[in-house]
């Protein structure tokens, strides 16, 4: 959502994406860097390397995921697969259109050299569709075949579907066409216009429109027992398949402007819609063009109050195939465990209870339960003159949020834990302001 | 050097942040080194070529009532760039603040006319300065501002030879939490036709809604809606918007970095031009303070 403090989405903070590089033999007529093809530059090996590197030793993501352009485009592709096997990531995905999958031995390089998730899009349920979409003759019967050379590999396949006025009535076909090939997971986002604002091209669909096609299209999901993932589509438009919408995206380092243009979202119900930390609402290019659709949303009325956002939430760890089923315990705990470290057994000492790390881009926080209250320890990148209740070798330590009546406690706690971190924090573990490129190493014609 | 450097004003460490109510906030982000909001005021009087008129007696204002405590409008109606200056004192604590005062302190460029009876509980009141009003020697009316309702709310009165003429009614909101109430007084409208789904949009847009407090007026010619505490990025997109000259537009986004500790308040008048059905924005206004 847009606030006056800035954006606030659900973020995985688990999952890095890194965008290899920005060339493509389809011209997706939706793509959201088409501008950025002519311009981008992909993240260099050697900083890749370096991201891995740090992963190694800290943890900090379980999974890395290439994308593009056309990832498999790129020459040095198998280089930076190399390189993701030593970065610690417990999954490797490749995010792509699936026409160079058609060569069955370079699919199954792939799988050899480390990618273990393959994400393909597919845009309509046939050539006539798909092509339309990706402005390229003949692209889906390659995707097509890519696809079916996964699904003889046993790789864990999973599908990609934008949804625009080019496709939206044929999203139940597309469900159709796949099953077959038994994916792990479908995915349906709604369109981002990030170049054409004003949608020109006349591909944002009305929710009205879109919503029941989609509905039925996820009611073939569940009866194919195919795992059905939503994006950017207000969850109250989704009926029973409200648990289906997930709009996490993950950590992505790409050119830091990119998201100055990224859509922003906003609903006139965010303070009243249970949902509201979840369900982004309508992006603003959809706001302008069919309005605020204040009369087809209708809010859930929230069980807890609302508080305007100061961070986004951290989204669950992403399992294909295994969304719905409860995390384990011990899954969980496993997750972060450098991290987790700087704390362990401060809870105990006190009585309290860890109840949950969150680690995202500019912070980490310890979640705290004690008594009838509780209190969140954040760390945020060191600085030299900033705020801060301590500072170790890597970060600030603060405090936020103390409730319940026992004060005392919280604050005998609060300075356990931020003397536990200064005693154990090793340095460089990372939490870094800026991850993303800027200035030259962005662009690719300031690279030459 | 870009002559509009010399309108820069750079933030200092006894300043005070207030929004157009002249309610206090914590700047954004960390001011040192960037620039105060006024720097903006002076640019559009240079662009509009009053500068020069109204540069003395703007100083001597904010002198008398106290730096940061006076309230600033800039207004664009697609022709020209006007102010307005308000002056808060809810409680009738600062003398300095009265109308009487504040036209003792211009006297030397322009006669306020109207005598205002002080007894009068206003809670804030305004005029509006111009090198045509410093030329003539005189300043034709001002406007009173009364509160008396249950919550954030009140109506303005204009004020010249002629009397008090009521101009128009407000009222303050949480733009989420009181979103019934916004939808409710926007829609009650004679000016505004929203039959069609998408005008609600153009009167309450999502870059604008992310803001702190949203404010429904209704008047005489006009709705007018105002959006408080946006931030720069919103404002550069307001100004581009409603067609503001385009170097005060250059100004904001050459030095966005450096405005992006301010909290900046907008506002429009909106009505459906009868002709077109079209929504038409009449006036554009943002604020600071000085």
């Amino acid at each position: 959502m847009q606030t006056p403090e800035g954006r606030f989405e659900p973020t995985r903070f688990e999952e890095l994406t890194i965008t290899v590089g920005f060339r493509c033999h389809s011209a997706c007529k939706f793509c959201i860097v088409r501008e950025g093809m002519n311009d981008f530059r992909g993240v260099p090996l050697e900083r890749f390397a370096s991201l891995a590197a740090d992963n190694a030793r800290h943890r900090r993501y379980r999974r890395v995921v290439l994308t593009g352009g056309e990832v498999t485009l790129e020459p040095a592709l198998f280089d930076y697969l190399a390189v993701a096997r030593t970065g610690g990531f417990e999954h490797v995905r490749l995010q792509t259109n699936g026409r160079r999958l058609r060569d069955a031995q370079f699919a199954r390089r792939l799988m050899e050299a480390g990618v273990d998730e393959f994400f393909v899009s597919l845009h309509g349920p046939d050539a006539a569709t798909q092509d339309l979409v990706s402005e390229r003759e003949g692209s889906f019967d390659e995707a097509w075949a890519g696809m079916c050379n996964l699904a003889a590999m046993g790789a864990c396949l999973m599908t990609n579907t934008v949804m625009t006025s080019l496709n939206a009535d044929r999203l139940a076909d597309i469900v159709e066409r796949v099953a077959p090939l038994r994916p792990v997971r479908m995915e349906f986002w709604y369109y981002l216009p990030m170049e054409d604002v004003e949608d020109r091209r006349d591909l944002l669909v009305p929710m009205a429109e879109l919503a029941p096609r989609l509905r039925t299209a996820l009611d073939r999901c569940v009866a194919h027992g195919i795992e059905a993932v939503v994006k950017y589509v207000p969850r109250c438009l989704l009926g029973e398949h409200g648990d289906r919408l997930d709009n996490a995206q993950p950590d992505v380092v790409i050119a830091e402007d990119f998201y100055e243009h990224y859509p922003k979202f906003s609903c006139l119900w965010e303070a009243r819609c249970e949902h509201s930390e979840h369900c982004l609402g309508l992006h603003h290019p959809y706001v302008h063009k069919y309005g605020w659709e204040q009369d087809l949303l209708v809010p859930q009325p929230r069980t807890r109050p609302w508080r305007a956002p100061t961070w986004g939430p951290a989204a669950p760890v992403d399992r294909p195939g295994r969304r719905h089923l409860p995390v384990h315990p011990d899954e969980r705990a496993e997750g972060h465990a450098p991290w987790r470290a700087l704390v362990e057994g401060v809870a105990e000492r006190h009585g309290a209870r860890l109840a949950e790390v969150l680690l995202q881009r500019r912070a980490c926080v310890f979640r705290f339960e004690i008594g009838d209250g509780g209190v969140d320890v954040v760390l945020t990148a060191r600085s030299e003159n900033g705020p801060a209740l301590v500072r170790t070798a890597s970060f600030d330590v603060h405090y936020r949020n103390p409730s319940g009546a026992d004060r005392e406690a919280c604050i005998a706690l609060v300075r356990d834990a931020a003397r536990a971190i200064a005693t154990r924090d090793p340095g460089g573990m990372r939490l870094e302001a800026r991850k993303g490129l800027v200035g030259a190493e962005a662009r690719r014609s300031a690279a030459r | 050097m870009d002559p509009f450097d010399d309108d820069l004003v750079e933030a200092g460490p006894d300043d005070r942040y207030f929004d157009y109510c002249l309610e206090p906030y914590e700047p954004r982000r960390p001011w040192r080194g960037k620039l105060r909001a006024e720097s903006l005021l002076w640019a559009a009087l240079r662009i509009a070529d009053e500068r020069e008129w109204l540069e003395a007696p703007l100083r001597a204002v904010s002198t008398a009532v106290g730096r940061d405590l006076v309230v600033w409008g800039l207004k664009w109606d697609g022709r020209r760039i006007g102010l307005e200056l308000y002056f808060y004192d809810p409680r009738k604590e600062d003398a300095a603040a009265t109308m009487t005062a504040v036209g003792r302190v211009l006297e030397p460029w322009m006669k306020l006319e109207p005598q205002v009876r002080e007894s009068i509980p206003y809670f804030m009141a305004s005029l509006e300065p111009s090198a045509d009003a410093v030329r003539a020697g005189r300043l034709e009316a001002m406007r009173l501002y009364l509160a008396g309702e249950r919550g954030h709310a009140g109506r303005s009165y204009r004020l010249d030879a002629s009397g008090f003429e009521l101009e128009n009614t407000y009222r303050f909101f949480d733009p989420r939490r009181d979103i019934e109430d916004v939808l409710a007084l926007a829609r009650a409208s004679v000016f505004v036709d929203y039959g069609d789904r998408r005008v609600l949009a153009q009167v309450l847009p999502p870059e604008l809604m992310a803001c702190r407090k949203v404010c429904i007026a209704k008047k005489r010619r006009a709705d007018g809606v105002y959006f408080s505490g946006i931030d720069v990025e919103a404002l550069a997109w307001f100004l581009r918007r409603h067609a503001w000259p385009g170097t005060l537009v250059e100004i904001v986004l050459r030095h966005r970095t450096r405005f992006e500790h301010v909290w900046f308040d907008v506002g429009v008048d909106v009505r459906t031009d009868a002709t077109s059905g079209r929504i038409e924005f009449p006036k554009s206004s943002f604020y600071g303070t000085m």
